[in-house]
């Protein structure tokens, strides 16, 4: 009688899904982990399964995409505490100019982001502020699918970020990764085949338990899959794959703590990847529950406060634990769309418009808010909410040519706008 | 009107009915669909084609533009298969006389009674066809079947009610909830994801159960999640349950009104003077009109305004309208206009407003998608999408009459194959082929099975967001929710985890005189597993698996029969042909 390798010990109720202590997921998870990208249809998708051993030619950056579910209020984050109209817009939440930790004479981070304050100082965090898209959606999921797809205008059914690879030429079976949700982002959508994992320590076969027993088990799990509808076939192999290469991945060595949760364990994952060196290219990762329409509390106590500091906490751990290896990482959070100007009446924040977006990096030009502020004052406003005086896709554009060893990007993000570089990061030198 | 309730092949009553809303009828306060009646002004622009640029991606978020690409799609997926189609049809049926000789066609088609035709149908109305379930259905008869499963309340259900009343909270109204629990405990989210997948295992109203999650994705309300704490197993009976198979008009009406809908999406600290628009706009995009309806920021906001003063009240945990807090201003959404009014008139016009959401074409439309990309294929024929939206509006929002038709159609019977398993289905469908019951006493396993479906991101009820799991296959293409899917199976197989519940000795998956050779027993293992025996790369990769050929003879006291059978089994159920609904 053998025993299975890993007897499942599921984690009592009461205790959040990597075991840690907690009342489980927070509160209303609107717009949480599970990633939202997916939810409909792409024609076609998936149907490449293509593996080659190793990963030549890449020498770019890892590009960390790091996407705030459910809207991110970029104005509690990055608070432009010196716009005269800030306070008055938002009485009950503004953070004060007081407890900010200023950036320049507009901008100051909430104090839960006090983390990143020495990345900022360092120069490896920058911000650019008033980041908006084409999409005039104030629809979630509208407005997730139209920046993940990010080729407004066209008929497109791909993701960006597949777009990307797909011009690497053959890529190494963890080229493409989603990490802390069994659900790829859309970004993701395409025919680059990616492997999607809640955490590498998850990710093993409960089989097999000798490497004659591996042999027995993928032979029959490929010859399976070698038939059947192409997503199940797709994902069938790519779950063979994925396994017996993170078999070869060293086990944790963090070197910093990461707050307890999806989001840690997640960034704590890719770290683990990437100091590998196991062919990691794209890390999409999602953080939910940013949904703030009520009650989100103030700078310093509540829903904003706690989930600011764990986000802040988060990537100032992964910054951390990569240490000298941030030279050859770039992460960027991206979200929906930002959050209305004033405050609305349950002590919360509605849909709006352009957002703050972070950088991070070692060839992130910080200790700067790039981009062009438009001012919060009634006539600046659109339509209630914070104006787009950049498109997201100039600062994609510039991280993929400048750090991601991308030429002409008329195949990646069509119709990019012709605005020169901000500035954001350096050439890759 | 009261739809017709038959039972049997549609009648000259059924065609009456039709041509009736053809010559100008109407129901409720819009149209059937085509030209009865003259759409209101502003709503012009929602039978308007959808713009194609947002359309991207097709099924859930971009409704009608992916409906009139996908036309007849399904049909040709289903054609490989081989299933049996009672009737070939032209794919787009679009005009009138077209309507009518479909009708006939269907008035004058038996409904299909062989095996392929009544394993398909099992297949897209159950949690998972077995052997047994099988047999039952041919021995009742394929339509019958489903005439009793769409009137569950005829079904003995009573096993799998015995499992909830193992938990003490079963029966509970909000109120003794907020006595008996401490405020905030998780205890009855957690268990109502636990007796939810029990439902979806045990129960034997097996289309409520499908139709019971259908609709718990499209009213989703995310459990758990701490506002809902005390009224989440209230929505699942009084709203989801009660209507899963009854008005949609009525469903609508109260989840607007249930605490948890409520405190979800906000309504319930939306107030005059200060709107919360998250209920209205998730109202507007996702449980009716969808989001390609080519509504305003304006109407959202006009909704949310039309919605204030439904709350909750705080000392009982139960809905409440409370007048001080609604807007009495006049409110146009869409084509539905209310002017200036008393605050105690303000529930009455709000209900008024999801009365005609509910009841409008493009509603329909939204909904006769999402119940054509569950039950046929993820791109489904435009032509059959059109005929259920039309029947749910003639039936006044019923979804009953809408099922039938859909049941009854060519495009149905063309689709075997057409979709896939999502991950929990693939689970709760292996749980069920191997006979696994629940615990013998108390809840402790079903816990853990709905804690091993959570890690698999496909825990009942518990989709973060407020539009529901999809279901479309493109979306669940993970290598992480087939992994996980893999490792419970085995060690369900094992009969190892959860340990609790009690399982049956694989021994029964093969008939007492066993076959001569492993050919004879993978031919078995697939009718137990399968309902076929194995075939191509299958039989390929199972014969492999133990080295053997299908000569080879099978003896009593093989390994392949004693401790490792259950590889076996659990191989099978990895095959890409078990994640076919």
């Amino acid at each position: 009688m053998t025993m299975p390798l890993h007897p499942a010990h599921p984690a009592p109720a009461g205790t959040d899904p990597c075991g840690c202590p907690g009342p489980g997921p927070s509160r209303r998870s609107v717009l949480g982990a599970l990633g939202l990208g997916t939810l409909a249809a792409v024609a076609g998708t998936g149907t490449s399964t293509r593996v080659a051993m190793a990963a030549p030619g890449y020498t770019g950056d890892v590009l960390v995409v790091l996407s705030l579910r459910g809207g991110f209020d970029g104005l509690s984050a990055v608070a432009p505490v010196g716009d005269p109209a800030y306070a008055g817009l938002r009485p009950d939440i503004a953070v004060p100019a007081s407890a900010a930790l200023r950036l320049d004479a507009t901008f100051g981070l909430h104090p839960s982001l006090k983390s990143l304050k020495p990345l900022w100082d360092a120069g490896q965090l920058g911000v650019v502020q008033a980041v908006g898209q084409a999409s005039r959606s104030r629809s979630h999921f509208q407005a997730m699918e139209e920046m993940e797809r990010a080729a407004p205008g066209t008929s497109l059914r791909t993701g960006w970020l597949d777009r990307t690879l797909g011009t690497r030429g053959e890529l190494a079976p963890l080229a493409a990764l989603q990490v802390g949700s069994p659900i790829a982002s859309a970004g993701l959508a395409g025919p680059v085949a990616e492997v999607t994992m809640r955490t590498i320590s998850s990710f093993v076969m409960d089989g097999p338990d000798t490497d004659a027993e591996r042999v027995r088990w993928n032979t029959a799990l490929r010859t399976l899959h070698g038939e059947g509808p192409t997503t199940v076939r797709a994902a069938g192999l790519a779950a063979v794959d994925a396994v017996e290469r993170l078999r070869a991945v060293p086990a944790s060595t963090a070197r910093a703590t990461y707050p307890t949760g999806e989001l840690g364990d997640a960034l704590c994952d890719a770290a683990r990847l990437v100091r590998a060196n196991a062919g990691v290219q794209v890390v999409a990762i999602d953080s939910g529950d940013w949904d703030m329409h009520a009650g989100m509390g103030r700078h310093d106590r509540g829903w904003m406060r706690d989930k600011l500091t764990e986000l802040g906490d988060a990537l100032a751990a992964f910054s951390r634990d990569l240490g000298s290896l941030m030279s050859g990482v770039t992460l960027v959070t991206l979200s929906e769309f930002g959050r209305r100007a004033g405050q609305n009446g349950s002590g919360g924040l509605d849909h709006g418009h352009a957002n703050a977006v972070l950088l991070m990096g070692g060839g992130v030009v910080g200790g700067r808010v790039h981009g062009r502020w438009p001012g919060l004052g009634a006539s600046q406003l659109d339509d209630g909410a914070l104006a787009g005086t950049t498109d997201y896709r100039t600062v994609l554009a510039e991280v993929l040519q400048k750090r991601c060893g991308a030429g002409s990007l008329s195949g990646v993000l069509p119709g990019l706008p012709t605005a020169s570089p901000l500035g954001v990061v350096r050439a890759r030198s | 009107m009261r739809p017709v309730l038959k039972v049997g092949r549609a009648t000259s009553e059924d065609l009456d009915v039709r041509s009736g809303d053809e010559t100008g009828a109407t129901v409720g306060q819009v149209g059937t669909g085509e030209p009865s009646a003259p759409p209101p002004a502003r709503a012009a622009t929602l039978d308007a084609p959808a713009p194609a640029a947002p359309t991207r991606r097709g099924a859930l978020t971009t409704v009608l533009g992916a409906v009139a690409a996908a036309v007849g799609s399904g049909t040709a997926a289903a054609a490989a298969t081989g299933a049996v189609a009672p009737a070939a049809l032209p794919a787009a049926v679009a005009g009138r006389a077209e309507r009518r000789a479909l009708a006939q066609v269907r008035a004058d088609t038996p409904f299909p009674t062989d095996r392929a035709s009544a394993l398909h149908l099992v297949q897209r109305t159950t949690w998972g066809a077995t052997p047994q379930l099988l047999a039952e259905v041919l021995a009742r008869g394929p339509e019958a079947w489903l005439e009793e499963q769409l009137a569950p309340g005829g079904v003995d259900d009573s096993f799998v009610e015995g499992v909830a009343r193992r938990y003490r909270w079963y029966g509970w109204s909000i109120p003794r909830v907020r006595q008996e629990v401490p405020s905030g405990d998780w205890e009855l989210l957690w268990d109502l994801g636990s007796l939810t997948f029990a439902r979806y295992v045990w129960g034997r109203r097996q289309l409520h159960e499908v139709m019971a999650d259908f609709w718990s994705n499209h009213l989703n309300v995310t459990n758990p999640s701490s506002d809902v704490w005390d009224n989440r197993h209230d929505y699942d009976t009084t709203v989801v349950r009660r209507y899963a198979l009854g008005s949609f008009a009525d469903m609508l009406k109260a989840s607007a009104r249930h605490p948890a809908m409520l405190r979800y999406l906000d309504n319930a600290s939306s107030r005059k003077g200060q709107p919360n628009e998250n209920y209205a706009r998730e109202l507007m995009e996702l449980h009716t009109l969808g989001v390609s309806a080519g509504y305003t920021e304006l109407d959202v906001r006009a909704a949310a305004r039309l919605l204030t003063g439904l709350t909750v009240d705080d000392a009982s945990g139960l809905y409440r309208y409370d007048a001080s807090r609604h807007d009495t201003g006049a409110a146009t959404v869409l084509g539905f206009a209310v002017p200036a009014h008393s605050a105690s008139a303000g529930e009455g016009h709000a209900l008024s407003l999801l009365d005609w959401l509910a009841r409008h074409p493009t509603t329909a439309r939204h909904l006769a998608l999402k119940l054509c990309v569950r039950f046929v294929s993820d791109d489904p024929p435009a032509a059959l999408v059109e005929r259920v939206a039309e029947e749910y509006l003639r039936a006044g929002t019923d979804v009953v009459p809408a099922l039938r038709l859909l049941f009854r159609s060519p495009e149905f019977w063309a689709s075997a194959g057409a979709k896939t398993r999502r991950p929990l289905e693939g689970y709760v469908a292996a749980l069920r082929l191997l006979g696994v019951g629940p615990d013998a006493s108390g809840t402790v396993g079903l816990s853990h099975l709905s804690w091993l479906s959570r890690e698999m991101g496909h825990q009942p009820l518990a989709w973060a967001a407020p539009n529901g799991y999809p279901d479309v296959a493109v979306a669940w293409q993970s290598a992480s929710a087939t992994l996980y899917r893999w490792n419970r199976v085995i060690l369900a197989a094992g009969g190892w985890w959860p340990n609790m519940l009690t399982f049956r000795p694989l021994r029964q998956l093969l008939p007492a005189q066993l076959p001569a050779t492993y050919g004879g027993l993978f031919d078995e293992l697939g009718r137990s597993l399968l309902l076929r025996p194995l075939v191509g790369r299958e039989r390929t990769a199972l014969l492999g698996f133990c080295g053997k050929t299908e000569s080879s003879p099978l003896r009593a006291t093989d390994e392949w029969l004693g401790w490792r059978l259950h590889h076996l089994v659990a191989t099978v159920l990895d095959a890409p042909a078990h994640m076919v609904r």
